[in-house]
């Protein structure tokens, strides 16, 4: 009901708006920036049409743990999704599935994102309490009055290992007191094949999306916008887990007032009050191999507001953010017995959790001369919790209190030097973060990583962390060079131990976890990044970075990525490009064995591709052809679910045009 | 615009075709598990001026336990019969000519408070063609002694949170075990209460029928009634749960314990019931392994619930 009210005022507002479509600015609204985030085009330099996934990997401190072909889960500088902020223009999202099948990158489409900005550690926080940073994802936004009031893209192309076919479309018009856009994408992919050419079954997918926004001009210096996201995904298959997804479903709407000040200290407030519902259906009556079947549905629902103010004076600028949402996660277990006529066994694994965060955020900066420059932020929130059938959460914590409010302070400073060619930066920071509904509430969620069920604990600490980051760099017109380390001492790290009293319930498990807290847990990262202009058009491009999480008893932390490279050539000429990259990862030195990690061996990656820019009639167009996994090696790396082999050697052509 | 308002009205029905609804838990236990929380009449008979009135949970005696609240009315005076020393007895009489009883309570006492005499019985199977149940009960009143008896019926008991078992232990003496509580166990722990009843086997030879001395049970006490819950169920693969306390006797007389169930469906209460000095007089260790596919093994001793 609720979505069939929000599609009216939609197509309400799609004829109310349309009516007010006169002449009459001064300003470019969207031209007012405080702060210029650099902005990326979703594509990689190997690949212009990528998925979300595939370009969120391209950064340097995101990795990702897979479950198939489909819906990755992001790692932010090593760090499981629970511990960074995932947002969609600062709007929270939750996904419905207990075991991450469906992370918040999973319902967008590359198509309707603009870029997406990663902050790492307490540099996240604006968006709310972390630890290891922010995620947000930039929906495309286009600015009124533009020279050209129509664009549009067209995209499409085909894969051929798991014969992905995809079409991807979004169009906008550009009024001076009116803008509307819009996107509509659909893939569909079969099973994809290893390197030894094996079929990876159950690693199809298919995924529709689409959005729409309308943007209106109340004033010269104020605006109105609603947006909507629709996203399905239907038959995605999860090689590494038991079941699979029968339907995703996702409603993202917002609606947001931004008003802008030519003088004064605030120069921007911009308020967004949004809904989200997303439902996540497992099925597993596709594994004949199951001698059980299960159902197990999730809905998660969220309602916000964000208001974030820009202030500027002189050398001085601030973003201050007010952050609250209410959600709701709910997700089921029903177990079949062998008679289908007997009575059916039920249990939550998210028993009606309500999660209400409010908190407010400031980042400051200061340029103390035209060469250094000063960082100071830190934000406060409340974070309350409320399991509704909390009977669930007293099996295993008798007593465990139904309500738990918590405070989550955050602190950050940096520095910046700018010397010549050189610049430095030294940061540091201290924040806490809550545990996730599946840290505190959930119950025998089973992970079929280390293939034991996990239990939440509602008496959880808070995690605390604490650290220092620093970076150095040397840029020239040919050379670059950039070196970033970060340092994290997390008290009270929450993970699974091994539970003694518990007996398993999930038909693959071995065993019951409990999330606990360790007394603390460190972790550092490093990447060191160089490029280099060989010639005016052929660039050389390398990355390194290594990261080492340790648990309080000098053991490995699960899900650490090895030492790992990447290195391309890009070469231009006139209207043709190529481009070609090695990437890979050593062996896996440091893994766990007692959270499922076995020995990753290494293994190196070359991809090639090739472009070419033309236009038809005013339309330009880009026609590319490559190829991912050039050699056909048979690889997984050591985020690989149930070490399930990667795609082997993949042919993708694409093809854009934008008019 | 009209392409938008194609797409808004192909969202729509997107939107609006059918999902899976979430449960409605309290509705999920309440369905399968008839709770009885009313005493009402189950049976009245008179003898002469008096009135006996006998009540049981939901008015009916079920198989198993039964809590039983009697009054006798001077139905001429009415006034409630309080200083009599009432008698109760049911006997079980099959088609063969053999007669037996149940665990029950002889001598009901009297609650000054509700007004009303309190007992139970454990009846240990419904009545059926073959097999008829009758009560009888004795009371004095004006110096008068009574003795009446009526048949009853005995229905089968249909919330599986009461079941019981009747079974010969390893001293060769007749045990039943019956489940008194809870009625509507939940997901979490539960108190769990059930009583423990012994056959006295009788040392003098019958008198006059009905001899109570021939029919004499008694609750068992000091024993211990361990317990290991577990679903039986081949897909949930011999599941169980923590936190669960074995069975001791209380001042009641029953046995309290906790069970605490993980999940709604079929579970087996594994017992092992030991005496005084802890020796086994009934009951296997059942497997701890995960099983999945596999029928959980049950112990020797065993009820089954079902919620």
């Amino acid at each position: 009901m609720k979505y069939i009210i929000i599609l009216l005022f939609l197509g309400m507002s799609v004829t109310a708006q349309n009516t007010h479509a006169h002449h009459d600015s001064i300003k470019n609204l969207e031209e007012v920036q405080v702060k210029n985030a650099a902005k990326k085009k979703i594509e990689t330099e190997m690949k212009m049409a990528v998925s979300v996934d595939e370009f969120l990997s391209s950064s340097d401190n995101i990795s990702f743990i897979k479950r198939g072909a489909y819906a990755w889960e992001p790692l932010l500088n090593n760090m499981s999704s629970e511990r960074s902020t995932l947002t969609i223009d600062g709007m929270h999202i939750f996904g419905a599935c207990t075991d991450k099948m469906d992370p918040v990158t999973s319902y967008v489409e590359s198509n309707n994102l603009s870029t997406i900005d990663i902050k790492s550690g307490q540099q996240g926080s604006l968006h709310g309490a972390t630890v290891a940073g922010s995620i947000d994802l930039k929906r495309k936004s286009t600015p009124f009055g533009l020279e050209k009031k129509w664009n549009g893209a067209y995209q499409s192309g085909f894969e051929f290992n798991n014969k992905q076919f995809f079409n991807l479309g979004n169009v906008a018009y550009s009024g001076e007191k009116f803008v509307a856009e819009g996107s509509i994408s659909y893939r569909k992919a079969d099973d994809y094949y290893d390197g030894n050419n094996n079929e990876v079954k159950h690693s199809q997918y298919k995924k529709f999306n689409t959005s729409l926004g309308f943007a209106y001009k109340t004033t010269d210096l104020s605006s109105v916008r609603v947006d909507a996201i629709f996203d399905m995904a239907k038959d995605v298959g999860y090689p590494a887990l038991p079941m699979d997804l029968s339907l995703s479903r996702a409603l993202i709407t917002s609606a947001s007032y931004k008003q802008l000040f030519e003088e004064g200290v605030v120069k921007v407030v911009d308020t967004k009050v949004y809904f989200n519902a997303i439902e996540h259906y497992m099925d597993d009556t596709t594994r004949p191999e199951n001698l059980v079947h299960m159902d197990m549905p999730g809905w998660s629902t969220t309602y916000g507001l964000v208001s974030k103010a820009n202030l500027k004076k002189n050398r001085y600028s601030s973003e201050i953010q007010l952050n609250a949402y209410d959600n709701l996660s709910i997700a089921e277990m029903r177990m079949y017995p062998q008679d289908r006529s007997k009575r059916t066994m039920f249990a939550y694994s998210w028993p009606w959790v309500t999660t209400r965060y409010g908190g407010l955020s400031m980042n400051n900066s200061w340029d103390l001369s035209e060469k250094s420059q000063i960082n100071l932020g830190g934000s406060l929130g409340v974070n309350y919790n409320y399991s509704k059938y909390v009977e669930f959460n007293w099996i295993f914590h008798p007593g465990a209190p139904q309500e738990k409010t918590r405070f989550l302070p955050s602190l950050h400073a940096g520095y910046n030097l700018d010397i010549d060619h050189f610049n430095f930066s030294v940061g540091t920071g201290y924040g806490h973060r809550a545990p996730s509904v599946s840290e505190g509430y959930g119950y025998y969620i089973y992970n079929s990583f280390d293939r034991y069920d996990y239990i939440g604990n509602p008496d959880l600490k808070n995690e605390i962390s604490y650290e220092g980051n620093a970076s150095a760099g040397f840029k020239n017109e040919k050379l670059s060079i950039q070196g970033k380390i970060n340092y994290f001492y997390i008290e009270n790290y929450i993970i699974g131990r091994v539970l003694s009293m518990g007996s398993p319930m999930n038909y693959q498990s071995v065993g019951v976890k409990g999330y606990t807290s360790l007394d603390y847990a460190t972790l550092l990262n490093m990447s060191m990044n160089v490029s280099y202009d060989i010639l005016p058009h052929l660039h050389w491009k390398g990355v390194l970075t290594y990261a080492r999480g340790m648990d309080d008893q000098g053991g490995n932390l699960p899900f650490i990525r090895p030492l790992s490279y990447q290195t391309s050539l890009h070469f231009m000429h006139k209207n043709f490009g190529i481009q070609t990259s090695v990437n890979g990862d050593f062996q896996q030195i440091n893994y766990s064995p007692e959270y499922g990690e076995d020995l990753t061996s290494a293994y190196t990656i070359w991809n090639i591709s090739a472009d070419y820019n033309f236009k038809i009639n005013k339309v330009r167009t880009v026609v590319q052809v490559g190829a991912e996994n050039l050699l056909n090696e048979y690889y997984s790396t050591y985020a690989d679910w149930g070490n399930i082999p990667r795609m082997g050697r993949n042919i993708f052509t694409s093809l854009k045009f934008n008019f | 615009m009209k392409s938008f308002k194609f797409l808004v009205i192909a969202l729509f029905c997107v939107i609006t075709s059918c999902t899976i609804d979430k449960t409605d838990y309290q509705a999920e236990t309440g369905s399968e598990v008839p709770d009885y929380y009313e005493f009402k009449e189950a049976v009245s008979f008179t003898s002469g001026t008096y009135k006996i009135s006998i009540e049981a949970l939901n008015g009916t005696f079920f198989k198993g336990y039964n809590e039983l609240h009697l009054k006798i009315t001077n139905t001429q005076t009415n006034q409630d019969v309080s200083s009599s020393e009432v008698t109760f007895l049911p006997i079980l009489s099959s088609t063969d000519g053999n007669k037996t009883s149940c665990p029950h309570d002889y001598n009901l006492q009297y609650d000054a408070a509700n007004k009303y005499f309190v007992g139970y019985a454990v009846f240990t199977s419904e009545s059926a063609a073959a097999n008829s149940w009758k009560l009888y009960v004795g009371f004095t009143a004006d110096n008068q002694k009574y003795d009446i008896s009526k048949d009853i019926l005995v229905e089968k008991q249909s919330n599986k949170n009461l079941n019981m078992t009747a079974f010969t232990g390893k001293d060769d003496q007749q045990y039943v075990i019956a489940l008194v509580s809870p009625q509507k166990p939940t997901v979490s722990e539960n108190k769990l209460t059930a009583g423990i009843y012994k056959y006295n086997t009788p040392t003098a030879p019958a008198g006059t029928f009905p001899d109570p001395s021939q029919y004499s049970y008694s609750e068992v006490s000091g024993y211990t009634l361990k317990l290991d819950p577990r679903m039986p169920e081949p897909s949930m693969g011999n599941h169980s749960s923590p936190n669960n306390q074995d069975l001791t006797q209380q001042n009641d007389g029953l046995y309290h314990g906790v069970v605490n169930y993980t999940m709604t469906g079929n579970w087996t209460l594994n017992l092992i019931m030991m005496n005084q000095n802890g020796l086994i007089i009934k009951g296997t260790v059942v497997p701890t392994d995960f099983t999945p596919g596999v029928e959980g093994v049950k112990s020797e001793l065993y009820i089954d619930t079902l919620f």
